[in-house]
Formats: C-alpha cells, sequence, structure tokens
C-alpha cells in the first residue's frame, strides 16, 4: 500500500507540478502574483470539455489546440495588462489585487457560460485499461496526465537553457532593470513568457477532469492554493525547482489519503504554511535560485 | 564637431514628480572619450538613463549620427551602436559565458562567435570561468565581464555609469588600462564618474551640477577654471 501510494504520489505529483509551472515561471519573469491562474486553468478544463463534446476531440489534440490558443491570446493581453501594472511603484501587491477582480471574473463568466453542473470527459478516451508501472496498477489517465507534464516540464527546461527567447527569459529573471539596460526588448521576452504561462495552465486544465474527477466554474481557486503550495515548496521564482515541490505535493497527498483521509483536504494549506515558517526561500533555497 | 556620434541638447527629465534634469547638454565624437563629471546627485545617472532610452526625455533632443532618437527604445539606440555599462553592469544569476552571449546579439550573427573569443583572449581571467556565474566574481571581474559583456555587441559608444563605483584603487587602474586600450582602438566612450582618475582618459569633460551643464572642455580648460578646479580637485 505504501509502494502504491508512493507511485501513484509521484504521478500525481507530475501533474500538480504542471499545475503550479505558469504560475511559477510569470511570477519569477515578471514578479507578479497571478491569483486567476487557476482560472485559466478551469479554462482550459471548459475548453477541453467543449472541444470533446461539440466534435469528439481527443483530449491530446486539445491540449496542443490550448497550447497554440492560449500562447496567442496571451500575447496581447499582457499588452493589455502587465507593462502597466509593472509601471506601479508597488506591482506585487497591486497584480494580487488585480488578477484577484480578474479571478472573479472569470468565474462569473464561466458560471453564465457553462453554469454550475459538474462536467467530465469519460477516462476511457485516455485508455480504456488501467496501465502497469513497477508492479503497481495506475489509471490510464494519471499516466498520461503525468507523462504530458514531463514533457512540458523538458520543453520549458529547453526553452529556458538551450533557445536564444529563453536565454533573454533568464536575463529578464536575473534583472529586470539590467536587461533593459543591456537592450533587450524587456516587453516582448515577458509578453512571450506570460503567454507560455498562460498554455502550461491551460495543458494543466485539459486533464483537470481525469485528476479531479469533475470540473465546475469553481475550482480555479482550490487549484490556486495547490500551485501555490507546490511553487513556494520548489522555491517561488525558480520554475524548474516547481518539479521537487509538485512531488513533494503529490507524494503527500498520496500518503494523506491513503493512511490519513480524512486530513488530506487540509495538506495544501499546512505544506503551504510550513514552508513558509520553516524555510521561507523554498527547499531549493536561493542557492538554485538562478536564472 | 567632427563625425559626430551622439548629441543631447536641453534635456529635462526626472523621477515621478521630481525634477532632475534642468537641460542638460552634451556631445560625443565618433572615437572620442568624454567624462561627465559630477557630485552625488548631480544627475549624472539620469543624463545615462535618458540618453538611452531608460527614461523619457521631458523635454530636448538626442540625435545618433545626426538622427533623431529622442523617442527610441533602448533596444533601438543599441542597435545603431551604442552599449551601455550601468553600475550593475552584468546578469550576476547567469554565467560569463551567457552574460557575454547576451551583449553579442547586437553583432552581426556571422561575427558573434569571434567577438566573444576576442573578449575571451583580452580578458583570459573571464576565459578561464565561462561557466562560473557572474555573480560568483570578485568585483572587479564582474566588472571586467561587464565592460566584456558591453564590448560583445561591437559598439560604437560605451556608455558607462560610474565603472570605479566600489573598486579598489588596483582595480581602478586596471579598469582605466583596460578603457585606454580600446579606446586607442577608436572605440567612443562616455564615462560618468566621480573620479578624477578618469580623466587621464578624457579628451573633453562635461560638468553636470543640479541637472545642469555647467562646463564642456578639454581638462587643461577645465584646470584653468579656478571655480571648477576647486570643486573637483578640492585644491584652494
Amino acid at each position: 500500500m505504501l509502494y502504491h501510494a508512493v507511485l501513484g504520489g509521484l504521478v500525481y505529483g507530475l501533474y500538480f507540478t504542471l499545475v503550479g509551472l505558469g504560475l511559477n515561471l510569470m511570477f519569477g519573469v515578471m514578479r507578479i502574483v497571478n491569483l486567476a491562474h487557476g482560472d485559466v486553468i478551469m479554462l482550459g478544463a471548459y475548453a477541453a470539455w467543449a472541444l470533446f463534446t461539440a466534435w469528439a476531440v481527443h483530449p491530446l489534440l486539445a491540449a496542443l489546440a490550448i497550447l497554440l490558443a492560449f500562447t496567442a491570446i496571451g500575447i496581447p493581453v499582457y499588452y493589455l495588462i502587465v507593462p502597466r501594472l509593472l509601471r506601479a511603484r508597488d506591482a506585487e501587491m497591486l497584480s494580487l489585487i488585480l488578477f484577484f477582480g480578474l479571478q472573479q471574473i472569470i468565474e462569473a463568466a464561466a458560471t453564465i457560460a457553462f453554469g454550475t453542473t459538474e462536467r467530465s470527459i469519460p477516462g476511457r478516451v485516455l485508455g480504456h485499461h488501467p496501465v502497469r508501472i513497477l508492479g503497481q496498477v495506475l489509471p490510464a489517465a494519471w499516466v498520461w496526465a503525468g507523462a504530458v507534464s514531463a514533457v512540458c516540464v523538458a520543453a520549458l527546461y529547453l526553452y529556458l537553457y538551450h533557445s536564444p527567447p529563453g536565454m533573454l527569459t533568464r536575463a529578464v529573471m536575473s534583472n529586470r532593470e539590467e536587461a533593459k539596460a543591456s537592450g533587450i526588448d524587456v516587453d516582448r521576452v515577458c509578453s512571450l513568457a506570460f503567454g507560455i504561462a498562460l498554455a502550461l495552465a491551460g495543458i494543466a486544465g485539459v486533464f483537470a477532469p481525469f485528476m479531479l474527477g469533475s470540473v465546475t466554474p469553481a475550482i480555479g481557486p482550490d487549484l490556486n492554493i495547490a500551485a501555490f503550495a507546490v511553487i513556494v515548496i520548489g522555491t517561488l521564482g525558480n520554475p524548474i525547482g516547481t518539479v521537487l515541490g509538485g512531488i513533494i505535493y503529490g507524494v503527500s497527498l498520496m500518503l494523506m489519503q491513503t493512511f490519513l483521509s480524512a486530513w488530506a483536504n487540509l495538506l495544501p494549506n499546512l505544506l503551504l504554511i510550513a514552508v513558509l515558517l520553516v524555510r521561507p526561500s523554498g527547499l531549493l533555497g536561493r542557492r538554485v535560485r538562478r536564472a | 564637431m567632427a563625425d559626430e556620434l551622439l548629441r543631447a541638447s536641453g534635456l529635462e527629465s526626472g523621477y515621478g514628480g521630481v525634477q532632475v534634469l534642468w537641460g542638460a547638454d552634451i556631445a560625443v565624437a565618433a572615437g572620442e572619450t568624454v567624462v561627465l563629471l559630477g557630485a552625488n546627485g548631480a544627475g549624472k545617472t539620469t543624463l545615462l538613463r535618458v540618453l538611452m532610452g531608460l527614461m523619457p526625455a521631458w523635454r530636448g533632443t538626442i540625435t545618433l549620427d545626426g538622427a533623431a532618437v529622442t523617442h527610441e527604445t533602448t533596444d533601438q539606440r543599441v542597435r545603431r551602436g551604442v552599449a551601455y555599462m550601468s553600475e550593475l553592469g552584468v546578469f550576476p544569476d547567469m554565467t560569463i559565458a551567457d552574460n557575454l552571449r547576451i551583449g553579442s546579439r547586437f553583432a552581426p550573427r556571422a561575427a558573434r562567435a569571434a567577438a566573444i573569443d576576442a573578449l575571451y583572449a583580452r580578458f583570459p581571467d573571464l576565459a578561464g570561468k565561462r561557466r562560473s556565474l557572474a555573480g560568483s566574481l570578485s568585483g572587479g571581474q564582474r566588472k571586467m565581464l561587464g565592460i566584456a559583456k558591453a564590448l560583445a555587441g561591437r559598439p560604437r559608444l560605451l556608455v558607462m555609469d560610474e565603472p570605479s563605483a566600489g573598486l579598489s584603487p588596483l582595480y581602478v587602474a586596471e579598469v582605466l588600462a583596460v578603457l585606454g586600450r580600446f579606446r586607442a582602438e577608436g572605440l567612443a566612450l562616455l564615462i560618468a564618474e566621480q573620479n578624477v582618475a578618469f580623466l587621464d582618459l578624457a579628451d573633453r569633460v562635461c560638468t553636470l551640477e543640479r541637472g545642469r551643464t555647467v562646463f564642456t572642455g578639454t581638462t587643461a580648460e577645465l584646470h584653468a577654471n579656478d571655480a571648477l578646479e576647486r570643486a573637483y580637485f578640492g585644491l584652494t
């Protein structure tokens, strides 16, 4: 039972890495806190559900479409909101207020559009049979979600560390003012990072109906708390550190659900508080908080 | 002025509602070294930031090679061949190699690798530490990396904000020697400084007081001006 919980937690944790990845990228590059992150995940979930319901679009194909669509939408949204925000004296605090407002609007609009009925996509779409890994049986949807998350992490790593725009993104993460002084078009770099962050959230949303069982327009805030727990554990502002946070979160959640199920829902908050009290710079600390 | 590279006239600017520049003028010719002297708070950094497009000019004009650039962005000005080295000058969380790659983006694509190799040859201390983080370097080495990063894009004019800040006299001498070599190769320099040792490099000196240019001339003319001589050299 312990082995199954740990293995399941690893896969589940990979998914929650994806849940936190976009939030951490956005904070790392722009130093803004996107409280609407969970609602972007919710929008991804509804987009996948709508594509499946209307045209039977496979979730993996939906993930690809959402990657392109959310990136394309994110770039103009960046120019509409963020440069003004960053010119403010206390951009981090203002971003909290602004994105909280956006979160309320997105949730209300989704409720009007989709109602409050729980929506789901049949698990068989991602495989009729459970998958056996290292002697343990896991739902196929979990394995797909974990695999897609791993691909997203690898793609983000390649983008950041092995591509010219990624190098400029790391420069902005290292020091925004120095990046401007070095002739980097900071808004162009940030707009792309903003689009990618939304796309990562959208892809996480595609798998939300499978990982959470069903979705409603109200899932955003809970996903936000989970995402915050993941990125605070893994080190705020270090997108790749999110992997550690996701896996610790996933394994802890599975262990709690297996051995102390009544307490499992408290876990994100407990982990968040514990890390903030004991090691506020995240488990990886500042040593690896490098661009 | 022959082969005028940069000219700024009547610049006014500031932070929020606080005006710092009240009509600053400065000009740099191709291959010329101009040292911008001024006490703390005189507006040197603000003037450089306005020249580089990091802050807007409220009034006044800036031209590069005769073309008006007052409303151009920083990256557009860098593309025109002007590099800026701020007091920080480097990305501390990135490797030396990455810092130089970022600086080299403004050199022609085919010349970037050669430009970086040439800089490693001139700064052997950096060559041996390519994969080290810039933040792990000593203050002097970091300053050298800042110079190398700014020059990796093969600019015609290097604008520097207090290159001596935080350096021991030994490193100041090294920075001066390095800049002297690049100057001899035709690089134009605009250096904002409080350290009068940099006057050794200067073809012309510009002094800034309370956001206004109060003197422009050669070092000899500066020395001949009793008031300025007292202000900057503490002589009576």
